[in-house]
């Protein structure tokens, strides 16, 4: 079981720059996809859901931020708004605290640009120097890190649509080694033309067309202790994360299913106190497992399903982070009662299903 | 042959160019302020200024000149030497 | 940190798996590590016209199909052919049966720095040639950083899994590695698949070019005419279980894992800072229980350009009273990015079960603001009990692993 709680956190997202538009329009569940200008987005799809002007300039000033890729910016951004909320303690002793950051493969439109001068060029050294780092997949981490003086492990995490889980599952072991005292955890997804692409070429049957969106949300996970001692509120606690893998879509069911009654056992908790299920809502062959496999372990529960997807688009390796959000929306509030649980589940195409448990925060927690 | 005028021109591009990559005003670089005591470049800033120089003049400037490039007068002399060399 | 009835496991490293330029297997890379044999050549990987000198230390000869058993190869980009030919060989060498891999709860974690950029280099290609609207869908469905360790569990037909890829870039290897370590000690997997794999790409090598930092023929560590690095490609798995699984089985335990360290410089995007790899090494020794004296030799990041290897020898001073010797083995296989420190442990891993120090290669005079005892070219036999493994990366990510002798109790 863990020991760590959620405090406080952060999410850019088509929904605006902060959790407050965030939590706003989860709760009223407002679509946020809007059609895209063919001019700066060209491409496959006609919507989207990008976080509405977006310039990290008003956020976290000019100086620094002209060669910044998208997803980093998101990042850098994200991370800014936490340590903000979370207070100056929060930054007092920056060697001991964790960066976690998902990533689907860093920027894909920074990467093939790059490539694109070396091979269009006069040269093909006739790149941008200041834009290598961009290429490489750490950059949104690392520079979140530099911006802000995290000197704590930084580690950059890809687990496709899990990545959010993942990302959650890797903070918990550094913590629990030792590695640091807190972590920030979480994940950024850029739009850009360039995934719009690949992800138009790369999905499967009558997924193709569904818009994308793009955004980020990061958590900080700390001790109860912590939380109060710096006087943040623990908004929930992490219970504990599960993964297996699938050879066959068919199986993609059963691997969830099992993922979801190992965590309820790990945590010796029981399926009906399950209120809130926010799935991944993966398309294609896999369309409609997950709710499956919520109901086969259930049963006669009907908790309040969170999809965002409808809502924000699909943000690829942003989504379980995104989902944490969603749940950390809902289950933060006056009616939610004490130790109701929540999941948060994704499935891969890459053969890979997992799900993390959460619990609202008792009186004594919060 | 480089004309008096062409020159003057160049050096005001590249006056913009060094400027925009060091993220300062104009106004704050004359010819021998130092990139690096006066306007805080780090050694990416310098690689990135030669970058940008051969792109946009078509120019191949080998890294030894690196050490050369701490002011703009120095830039100006050493893309005015490569122009002149094509 | 644990519950009471609950101490820490032992984490044992029982099998290798290694695709370098210096040879297919850990056998073939014991024997290079050995003779000093060098992986550098000539790039093939794409077109260097253009570029002033081209070398790097690319895996030759490397045939998928013969390595790769369940998927089609050409589902997989070349980087997640490289690990998973790797996961396969360390597999194959830790003598566990597959099916009864399958029943144990597993961790499968593959650090990268480019994870498939050599297929978005092709796409690139594809894109200028014919534009955005005919991109291969195959090579943009196996272009995930993902697939990288979820490949590995396809191969494998693991269900009880975890699977996670660390794009941490060059210091990746080291943070899997991390990873796989605190995962079995604390119970949570008993067996965890781990280390890097990169592939060389335009990417990548124009922009190290670009900054100066690509040595024209040769990776010279420490050495006073260092030029830079080679880019080079490979992948490094390591079997990891714990000393239990280890002992029931009956497993060859080549080296313990003792611990590791992470810190952020959080200051410079490409250069290293010596304050923060200081105490990068000085929190691995804490967290492996180990004092600086107690380590016999230290793999270094070792890339062979001038700010990293003065850096990195003044972080060694700074923590060590007496350095030991300290060998770079990108002088043999270059800088194989993410697999630059799975392949280091490898090494450290194999010296320590084999006896002797892999040397620096292409070494002539060391330069005395490095000052270390780099084992010039020749191997050097050694008694080992414990090493330490060093892997930095852009955007000031550091990462020192230690490994250990491991001795059974009296």
């Amino acid at each position: 079981m863990s020991a760590l709680v959620f405090s406080t956190w952060s999410a850019v997202s088509p929904y605006g720059v902060g959790s407050e538009p965030f939590r706003t329009g989860i709760r009223a569940s407002r679509g946020a996809i809007t059609a895209l200008d063919p001019e700066t987005c060209p491409g496959p799809f006609t919507e989207g859901g990008l976080v509405p002007d977006f310039d990290v300039t008003e956020h976290i000033g000019r100086k620094g931020t002209r060669t910044m890729d998208r997803v980093t910016a998101i990042a850098v951004t994200a991370v800014g708004l936490l340590l903000a909320d979370g207070g100056p303690e929060l930054t007092s002793r920056p060697e001991d605290t964790g960066l976690v950051l998902g990533t689907g493969s860093g920027s894909v439109q920074s990467i093939m640009d790059f490539t694109r001068d070396s091979l269009a060029g006069e040269r093909p050294y006739h790149v941008d120097p200041a834009r290598f780092p961009n290429t490489v997949m750490n950059r949104a981490a690392g520079q979140s890190a530099i911006w802000h003086g995290i000197k704590g492990p930084n580690t950059t995490i890809a687990g496709g649509r899990l990545t959010g889980l993942t990302a959650l599952s890797y903070a918990t072991r550094l913590h629990r080694g030792g590695h640091c005292a807190r972590v920030l955890c979480g994940a950024a997804e850029e739009y850009s033309v360039q995934r719009a692409w690949l992800e138009w070429h790369g999905r499967d049957g009558d997924d193709r067309t569904s818009p994308l969106g793009e955004g980020g949300a990061v958590f900080l996970l700390e001790t109860a202790q912590d939380a109060r001692a710096a006087g943040r509120r623990a908004r929930a606690r992490l219970l504990t994360t599960r993964f297996r893998a699938f050879a066959e879509p068919a199986d993609a069911r059963a691997a969830l299913a099992e993922c979801v009654r190992e965590a309820l056992k790990q945590a010796g908790a029981r399926a009906e106190d399950v209120r809130v299920v926010a799935p991944a809502e993966t398309g294609g062959s896999l369309a409609g497992v997950e709710e499956a496999a919520i109901a086969d372990v259930l049963g006669s529960t009907v908790p309040h399903l969170l999809g965002n997807r409808a809502l924000l688009g699909d943000t690829s390796a942003a989504t379980a982070s995104l989902q944490l959000a969603s749940v950390l929306s809902v289950l933060d509030d006056q009616e939610t009662p004490p130790g109701a649980l929540a999941l948060v589940t994704a499935v891969d195409r890459d053969g890979t299903a997992g799900c993390a448990l959460l619990a609202a925060t008792t009186n004594e927690e919060s | 042959m480089t004309t008096a005028a062409t020159s003057a021109e160049r050096r005001t591009e590249i006056k913009g160019i060094i400027c925009d990559i060091l993220e300062i005003e104009p106004s704050d670089m004359t010819g021998t302020s130092r990139f690096k005591e006066d306007h805080e470049a780090d050694s990416m800033g310098a690689i990135e200024i030669l970058s940008t120089l051969e792109r946009t003049y078509g120019i191949d400037l080998d890294q030894s000149v690196l050490p050369r490039l701490v002011h703009l007068d120095a830039v100006v002399d050493v893309v005015d030497q490569a122009v002149a060399a094509k | 940190m644990y519950d009471n009835d609950q101490r820490p496991r032992q984490v044992v490293i029982t099998g290798l798996g290694l695709v370098t330029s210096i040879g297919l297997g850990a056998g073939e890379f014991l024997a290079g590590l050995r003779a000093g044999r060098s992986g550098a050549k000539p790039i093939t990987a794409f077109d260097t016209t253009g570029f002033a000198h081209s070398y790097g230390c690319e895996v030759a000869d490397f045939d998928p199909a013969e390595w790769i058993r369940t998927i089609e190869p050409e589902e997989l980009g070349r980087a997640t052919q490289f690990s998973v030919a790797a996961a396969n060989m360390a597999v194959a060498d830790a003598g566990i049966d597959p099916e009864e891999l399958r029943g144990r709860r597993a961790m499968v974690s593959v650090g990268t720095t480019d994870a498939e950029s050599r297929d978005l280099d092709l796409l690139a290609g594809e894109q200028l040639e014919k534009g955005p609207e005919h991109l291969s869908p195959g090579v943009v469905r196996r272009a995930h950083a993902a697939r990288l360790s979820s490949s590995i569990v396809r191969e494998l037909g693991l269900t009880d899994v975890e699977a996670l890829t660390i794009p941490t870039a060059c210091a990746a290897g080291n943070y899997a590695i991390g990873s796989g370590y605190d995962a079995i000690r604390a119970g949570d997997v008993d067996v965890a698949l781990c280390g890097g794999a990169d592939a060389v790409c335009r990417k990548t090598f124009a922009g190290f070019y670009r900054l100066g930092t690509i040595a024209p023929e040769v990776c010279q560590p420490f050495d006073r005419d260092r030029k830079g690095i080679l880019t080079g490609e490979g992948a490094g798995i390591l079997m990891m279980e714990s000393l239990e699984s280890a002992r029931a089985r009956g497993a060859r335990i080549y080296a313990e894992v003792l611990g590791y360290g992470l810190t952020c410089d959080a200051h410079h995007p490409v250069a290293p800072d010596q304050d923060s790899l200081a105490r990068c090494m000085a929190l691995a020794h804490r967290n492996a229980g180990i004092s600086a004296a107690d380590v016999d030799f230290i793999s270094a990041h070792g890339t062979g350009t001038k700010a990293n290897d003065v850096t990195e020898a003044g972080a060694i001073r700074q923590v060590f009273d007496a350095p030991p010797p300290t060998v770079s083995i990108k002088s043999m296989v270059g800088h194989s990015m993410g697999a630059a420190s799975a392949l280091g442990s490898a090494a450290c891993a194999l010296s320590i079960a084999e006896g002797f120090i892999p040397p620096t290669i292409n070494h002539r005079e060391t330069d005395p603001d490095c000052g270390l005892d780099c084992v010039p070219n020749q191997a050097r036999p050694a008694e080992l009990s414990v090493v330490q493994n060093n892997a930095l990366a852009f955007a000031g990510n550091n990462a020192v692993l230690i490994l250990g002798r491991h001795r059974e109790a009296a």
